[in-house]
């Protein structure tokens, strides 16, 4: 039986910040959704804030090796789609009161 | 999906040349407008000379430089060959130098200097065009490069032609010819490449997203355009036909502007950062000299085109640039040094590697000289021109200073 959640996967990539604005993936909005087999392997579904982004595979690295800490996973995947695009509603109220100065 | 890994990535031994000459060549082009007399006209070869010094050791070298880390985030593919950066700015810096040499002190050694940077231009373009060749998803901005790079091609060899005439007298209508020169480099790549680098950035930079983007869509075709009827006009001698491309891209320009409102309005970072405070500055100054360009077009007075082109130069592009520094460089300093510690250590965020008391001054200094100085010109006032000229050289100070801290952040 696998004991990895949702809960926990988006705690273990809260901890990867975008080093342009300063706020982390989860509170950013960026990370739509975990989805966890019963073997364990984790397929998390983000999205960029922008697609020209030049940290794009920095970035799903970075979120891959967050998760990959978590103990008993399995394989790590990560998905970037566009569908939602993303925007700035979809962030927490501490990133839109930040952004907005 | 594509992404940019760090092997499709410049190293930033590689480019961080491009930033420390084109650098140094803005702050010495800004001290040797002391040495200018604008009221010769902008036929006068020590002017002609500066603009070859600023536009190529300055803007072109930076461009360049900062080609070398978008193109492979704009079309969505590695370079074709990235190492050929390793000759282009040998060639251009060498060029650049032979050029200045020429325009004020030796007309022979024109050609020479524009064969280096035309050699340099080339290689430039033959990555580029070669890595567009790979891209998949052709976007606006993707047609933007391709089609301001074919014109950054015919612009210089129209200069090295030009060149070939002053240094030999080769049988050249100089008079003729300038124009499709300026209007192919400033026009076809500057501002187009702008354009289209814009769309790219200023939307990542302030996380604008959802707004329409039809004007930018109907600046570039009218950009385009203009360009190729200015060309096709010289070629056949059409001056009605020169003087109604002038007002397309007249058009054009206001259309873009109107995009650049469009992307303000809907950003979401509402932070009036030293990058915004360029970039506000810089438009402001393409609005002037846009205005001033199409008084000019109708009255022909000499003090209201330099003025015109002051803005275009020392406002529009010169904020453009170095605002857009103090992004690129960080980030690149970041990727190099730090983008492996992720994880292992604390990193710095990208803000707490700005110089903001530089860069505030950076902005004061050169925001009041560009100011002054271009009302200099546009009243033919000599001493308000040397004036503003010299808050524009302390604001270049600054921005040399700023990029050398910048580029050597955590070494």
């Amino acid at each position: 039986m696998c004991e990895i959640t949702k809960e926990s996967v988006f705690d273990a990539v809260s901890t990867v910040i975008d080093p342009e604005v300063g706020f982390n993936l989860v509170e950013m909005g960026l990370i739509y959704d975990a989805i966890i087999e019963e073997s364990c392997n984790v397929q998390v579904v983000m999205t960029l804030s922008t697609r020209g982004c030049p940290l794009h595979q920095m970035i799903t690295q970075w979120v891959r090796e967050a998760v990959e800490k978590l103990d008993g996973v399995g394989v790590v995947e990560v998905e970037v789609v566009w569908e939602p695009e993303w925007n700035i509603t979809m962030a927490e109220d501490n990133v839109k009161k930040a952004l907005a100065g | 999906m594509f992404s940019v890994s760090k092997e499709s990535a410049p190293p930033f031994g590689m480019i961080s040349p491009f930033f420390w000459i084109g650098s140094i060549f803005y702050l010495l082009g800004s001290i040797f407008l002391l040495f200018l007399t604008p009221e010769n006209g902008h036929y006068d070869l020590a002017i002609v000379g500066w603009m070859h010094w600023f536009l190529l050791g300055f803007m072109m070298m930076i461009i360049f430089g900062a080609m070398a880390q978008l193109v492979p985030v704009v079309v969505e593919v590695g370079h074709f060959s990235v190492d050929l950066y390793y000759i282009i700015w040998p060639n251009l810096l060498i060029g650049t130098l032979t050029m200045s040499y020429g325009f004020w002190f030796d007309q022979m050694v024109l050609p020479y200097g524009g064969l280096l940077v035309l050699v340099s231009m080339i290689i430039f373009l033959y990555d580029t065009l070669m890595t567009l060749r790979k891209a998949s998803n052709i976007t606006l901005t993707v047609k933007t490069v391709i089609a301001s790079n074919l014109f950054l091609l015919v612009g210089i060899v129209i200069g090295f032609v030009m060149s070939l005439a002053v240094s030999s007298g080769a049988d050249v209508d100089i008079a003729n010819w300038l124009g499709a020169h300026v209007v192919m480099v400033l026009g076809g790549y500057v501002t187009l490449t702008i354009m289209g680098l814009s769309m790219i950035l200023l939307p990542m930079f302030g996380l604008s997203h959802g707004f329409d983007d039809k004007p930018v869509e109907r600046a570039f075709r009218l950009m385009v355009g203009g360009v190729i009827f200015y060309f096709i006009s010289t070629l056949f001698g059409w001056h009605m036909g020169k003087f109604l491309s002038l007002i397309v891209m007249f058009v054009s320009v206001t259309l873009y502007m109107y995009q650049i409102t469009i992307i303000y309005k809907t950003r979401a970072r509402k932070e009036i950062d030293v990058w915004v405070k360029s970039m506000f500055m810089g438009y402001s100054s393409l609005l002037f000299a846009s205005i001033l360009g199409l008084i000019y077009i109708f009255t022909s007075y000499e003090n209201v085109l330099m003025s015109a082109v002051w803005f275009l130069v020392m406002g529009f592009f010169s904020f453009l640039i170095n605002g857009h520094l103090y992004k690129i460089i960080p980030f690149l300093v970041w990727f190099e040094r730090y983008s492996p510690l992720v994880g292992k250590e604390k990193v710095p965020m990208l803000n707490e590697m700005l110089p903001h008391r530089l860069a505030r001054f950076e902005f004061i200094f050169s925001s009041v000289g560009v100011l002054l100085a271009g009302i200099g010109l546009l009243i033919g006032s000599a001493d308000l021109f040397k004036g503003g000229v010299t808050f524009v050289i302390a604001g270049a100070g600054f921005m040399f200073v700023s990029v050398k801290w910048m580029l050597s952040y955590g070494k």
